[in-house]
């Protein structure tokens, strides 16, 4: 294991991690409920790591990315149902980072937002087509990391750490109204669909074909997912705690993105303002990025196509072609003036719809001696797997209800 | 595995990706030809790939959608050129020479050859 290469992959999982359904959702669940759902992102960070951990052994062990199993394990008519149902998630949360994007060009610049959404979208897909793979990966991921600053900007309000890491344990606020309680279920829900968004699994399975793993690199897959997805997650956890101290006794419902910056800005001042905004400017767009990749990859291996970034445009046509639209439609979907912080409502919604269908054929597929031979989940990886199953299945069950009869949280 | 030996066509086969020769992704198990008669044993004579071959596989609405995006092309591999069965099919020839290039390079013609690294 190469230990540079290992960092490398470490800190762009870190700097990847967060994107704008996390910083929305944590800034408003900290504001509403304190330190109270930080045990939610606990336990979603613990079910990203098992299930992008099985995704990245699956793509180097069967040398298979994740649809392309998908389609055989499920058959054609439900993999198709999958497939639609992904690609309709995934570019929903595509069209919300673009307008996350556009919001932040928009306050860091002054200029209108429409222009913004155009200007980074074409910049986004500038870079998809120059960069290889590696590059693209690494170039957000790394560049994302200026997010840490909101580590450091929780540290600096000296929180009261024994109530965070009081967080960390299950529970339910005393004393809330059954119509509290429900909001409170709404964002449980709401996390778990964004920190375990279904793109994340294709993504990272692509990914390692992309970089030709094997099974000498199952090590490496293992820490970057634990580490990196674990340290990643806790800056979700700072930006969460920094809203429970600063909004929370002030009132304040942070439904703005630029909100989240704010809690920079208030211990850091105006270099801490700007840094933070690049840093969420930096991981929105490797979110955007990311999305539209996802759904080229699960297109293009569904159907058998030639895929990847490490292919020239020219090399994968069909595969450049399905990004280049998605990409042209997420940015058409945020010209029409749709509120951004509405379509990141409506992508975690429809993602936590997706999860059960997506991760299921990863689990089967994981604990198949048949494809994985030694490889295979251990009872370890076979309990948590499921556990996790079921997880999420309940809460695709209870999203829909969960989001009218709050409003999405508002009620 | 072997094309020639016995095999579980739905579970080891059908919807299986295609890899050519070169390692290019080609297309999919989409259907499979047999051959056999009363009284003789079946045997596994080709491989179809494209959205013709979906036909029987999906509800009529479905297949009228996909007739109209994709056309309905089946391309027919003949099972001499499967080279072994596993989490993939690994053909024998290139792409291009069992004729599963043609919608790529289609595709192809509308990308300009320039700015990537």
């Amino acid at each position: 294991m190469n230990p540079l290469e290992l960092t490398l992959g470490i800190m762009t999982a870190v700097g990847g991690f967060v994107d704008i359904s996390e910083l929305v959702f944590a800034a408003k669940a900290g504001s509403k409920f304190g330190y109270a759902l930080i045990w939610v992102f606990a336990i979603a960070t613990v079910g990203i790591m098992v299930f992008g951990e099985m995704s990245g052994r699956v793509a180097a062990v069967a040398k298979q990315p994740v649809f392309n199993l998908m389609r055989h394990r499920l058959g054609l008519k439900l993999g198709m149902l999958t497939l639609l149902a992904s690609l309709i998630a995934n570019l929903i949360t595509c069209a919300a980072e673009v307008g996350g994007v556009a919001m932040i060009l928009n306050y860091l610049t002054g200029a209108p937002f429409r222009l913004m959404a155009v200007a980074g979208a074409l910049v986004l897909m500038a870079s998809m087509w120059v960069l290889p793979f590696k590059w693209i990966e690494r170039t957000y991921g790394l560049l994302g990391l200026f997010m840490i600053v909101f580590a450091v900007a929780l540290v600096a309000i000296h929180p009261p750490w024994d109530q965070i890491a009081g967080g960390f344990v299950p529970q339910i606020p005393k004393g809330l109204s059954t119509k509290e309680l429900l909001i409170f279920a709404y964002f449980a829900v709401a996390i778990v669909s964004a920190v375990m968004f279904p793109y994340e699994a294709y993504f990272y399975s692509s990914g390692g074909i992309e970089e030709e793993w094997g099974p000498k690199d199952l090590p490496m897959n293992t820490i970057t997912c634990t580490i990196g997805f674990g340290l990643g997650s806790l800056l979700s956890i700072a930006i969460l705690a920094s809203s429970a101290q600063l909004f929370t006794p002030a009132n304040v419902d942070p439904q703005l993105l630029g909100s989240s910056a704010l809690e920079v800005a208030i211990p850091l001042g105006t270099t801490g303002l700007v840094i933070a905004l690049l840093g969420m400017l930096f991981a929105i767009s490797g979110a955007a990025v990311e999305t539209c990749m996802a759904n080229a990859y699960s297109l293009s291996q569904f159907f058998g196509w030639e895929w990847g970034r490490h292919r020239k445009p020219w090399e994968a046509p069909r595969f450049t072609i399905a990004w280049v639209s998605f990409f042209v439609v997420a940015l058409l979907i945020i010209l029409t003036g749709i509120d951004p912080m509405q379509l990141v409502e409506y992508a975690v919604l429809f993602s936590i719809l997706v999860l059960p269908l997506t991760y299921l054929p990863l689990l089967l597929l994981a604990g198949d001696r048949s494809y994985m031979g030694e490889y295979a989940n251990g009872r370890l990886g076979d309990t948590l797997g499921w556990l996790y199953f079921v997880l999420i299945s309940l809460a695709a069950i209870g999203a829909l209800p969960l989001y009218f009869l709050t409003s999405g949280g508002q009620a | 595995m072997k094309p020639s030996g016995r095999l579980k066509l739905v579970s080891q086969l059908l919807d299986l990706p295609l890899i050519d020769r070169d390692g290019n992704y080609c297309g999919i198990v989409d259907d499979v030809e047999l051959d056999g008669a009363p009284g003789k044993k079946t045997r596994l004579a080709a491989l179809l790939v494209g959205p013709g071959a979906y036909s029987g596989r999906m509800p009529g609405w479905a297949m009228r959608l996909v007739r109209a995006i994709g056309g309905d092309r089946i391309t027919r591999v003949p099972i001499g050129k499967v080279e072994s069965i596993r989490s993939f099919v690994q053909l024998k020839d290139s792409a291009r020479k069992l004729g599963l290039e043609k919608t790529e390079d289609k595709a192809r013609a509308w990308i300009p050859r320039r700015g990537a690294l």
